[in-house]
């Protein structure tokens, strides 16, 4: 068996070659990258720890991580606050048809993320059906377009995220319920507990691995949100949802300061490790 | 029973209101590339069957299909191979190094691209490698790697151990135990692991906008750039959208339980 452990070495270094060279590598030079301004042609300068400073120094890019917060909200929050309620209220026992409601709930993560932009730039469209509704029931002032406005935009754009992670997160949830053992429910209701006590008491505890996960994969993606903000918004009116992928799009390929997107790109990095790294942690101390 | 049959009627209203949440704003956008007028508002009874030949001809979308099927067929061919070599190299042979390199493999599903793309970028630009469907291609087969070792150990390691010891005393070699025990037998993983990567290269929308132009774009940027051309024929835009979003979409109503227990599977083990 001795030497198929060489075999086997020589069979994982072909993906790791390609590892190397197209993840590695890269995340070397980002890091090297990050402290020189350089505009892509000319000769690069050394500026220290500049191009971190800028998320203090530059409000724009400030705002962007201001931006994240809120779409957390929507696209972690939200969705795994109404998964949970569902998946507590939906019954354990097996309903005839789950496996419809099942494809139609996870329908959205299938959907290419272009499409996603263009069905809601339709919803929230100057003639769109949120706007003709409002105009039947009488509410025709507060018709606007929803993803030009200053003060709405932001949220618009953080529904379509919550409709794009609830169901999956619901799925997780509910299928995470079935797995808990009965014999837990029983003693609960032997206790003398209500549906809120059995709640917080068999089901929270019992789903821990599955929030961890809905959690992780719901924060890093608000925080990498590019393809839904650059086909609906390009990040405005004005800078009002730039996120920091945008601005890291814009630093390196529109009017390049390279050094500043490779720092972006650092940071949005350590930010998902951390968040990874965290809610782990969390997770498995309790 | 009393109380049994409420709950039941509790439950389905339930997932009913949240499965009209979602599908919503999916029939309005069909509806949309149904209508014959510009704006997307639906005309009752008239169907514009014609929206999708035109959005069709008019985004050229024979040409970006062709370039989406040959990138993700192509990435997902050679993201299997690399992921079944790694998973068995790691899951069964146990691969010398093993405790220092699959770690490192698995530390790339951590790594989100965008702290990447800069260098990447100026290194294919460097190799003339940016614009090339090779040197996209490439990108794809590269930083999908850390996932499909990551799937494909997991898939061989659920294996039987005693399988492998039979073959073993058999006299099989290790390359002969992968192709004539193995690899049968983890079909249905690797059937999951392509039906998943063809769906993740065909949606990619960051990497082809930053990596490929003109003639060499991708589906999904081409319907952006066709969205931002014809900002004002909404009926057209939707249809295109249908066109695009319909080769996943076919392949997630053949394979629905697949897609579901693969990303549900591939979520919780990471």
């Amino acid at each position: 068996m001795r030497r198929s452990r060489w075999m086997g070495l020589a069979m994982v270094l072909v993906p790791l070659l390609f590892y190397a060279v197209f993840m590695l590598a890269p995340i070397c030079q980002s890091f090297s990258y990050s402290f020189y301004k350089w505009d892509g042609h000319s000769a690069a300068t050394w500026v220290g720890l500049d191009n971190y400073l800028s998320f203090v120094t530059d409000p724009v890019l400030a705002s962007t991580l201001s931006h994240v917060l809120v779409l957390i909200g929507f696209f972690a929050l939200l969705p795994i606050v109404l998964g949970l309620a569902s998946a507590a209220l939906i019954t354990r026992r097996a309903l005839p048809g789950m496996a419809l409601f099942r494809f139609i709930y996870f329908l959205p993560q299938v959907l290419t993320s272009v499409v996603v932009a263009l069905v809601f730039k339709r919803l929230y469209g100057p003639e769109g059906p949120i706007n003709e509704s409002l105009r039947a029931v009488g509410l025709g002032s507060w018709t606007k377009a929803w993803l030009g406005d200053f003060d709405w935009a932001l949220p618009a754009l953080g529904l379509i995220g919550t409709w794009v992670t609830f169901g999956f997160c619901m799925v997780l949830f509910i299928s995470g319920v079935s797995s808990i053992p009965t014999e837990l429910y029983e003693a609960a209701r032997v206790d003398g507990a209500g549906p809120l006590r059995e709640f917080f008491a068999v089901t929270l505890p019992g789903l821990r691995s599955q929030l961890a996960v809905a959690l992780t994969l719901t924060i890093t993606g608000a925080l990498r949100t590019f393809d839904l903000v650059w086909v609906t918004t390009r990040g405005g009116p004005g800078t009002s949802t730039l996120t920091p992928a945008i601005a890291l799009y814009r630093a390196a390929f529109e009017n390049p300061q390279v050094g500043q997107a490779a720092a972006i790109g650092i940071v949005m990095a350590l930010l998902c490790l951390l968040i990874a790294v965290a809610i782990g942690r969390i997770a498995e101390r309790e | 029973m009393r109380t049994h049959k409420a709950e039941t009627i509790v439950n389905y209203a339930m997932l009913v209101l949240l499965a009209i949440a979602v599908l919503f704003p999916v029939f309005a956008f069909v509806s949309a590339a149904l209508s014959p007028d510009r704006s997307g508002i639906p005309v009752p009874g008239v169907f514009a069957w014609e929206n999708f030949a035109i959005a069709w001809q008019e985004a050229e979308f024979s040409k970006s299909m062709v370039v989406s099927l040959t990138v993700a067929v192509s990435a997902v061919a050679a993201q299997l191979v690399l992921a079944v070599l790694g998973g068995y190299g790691f899951g069964v042979l146990n691969a010398a190094g093993q405790k220092f390199l699959y770690p490192l493999i698995l530390f790339g599903i951590m790594v989100s691209i965008e702290a990447i793309i800069v260098p990447l970028y100026y290194q294919m630009r460097e190799l003339q490698l940016t614009n090339s469907l090779p040197g996209y291609i490439l990108i794809h087969v590269g930083t999908g790697v850390p996932f499909g070792v990551f799937w494909m150990r997991a898939a061989f390691r659920s294996l039987p151990r005693s399988i492998f010891e039979a073959a073993h005393i058999d006299g099989a070699g290790s390359i002969k135990m992968l192709l004539n025990v193995a690899l049968p037998l983890v079909k249905p993983a690797i059937l999951t692991y392509a039906l998943l990567g063809f769906m993740w290269t065909w949606n990619d929308y960051f990497l082809s906008l930053i990596f490929l132009h003109g003639d060499n774009q991708t589906a999904t940027v081409a319907l952006g750039v066709f969205q931002g051309k014809y900002l004002t024929q909404f009926n057209l835009m939707a249809a295109g959208g249908l066109i695009i979003a319909a080769p996943v979409l076919i392949l997630y109503i053949i394979f629905q339980r697949r897609f579901i227990s693969g990303m549900l599977a591939g979520a919780l083990k990471e």
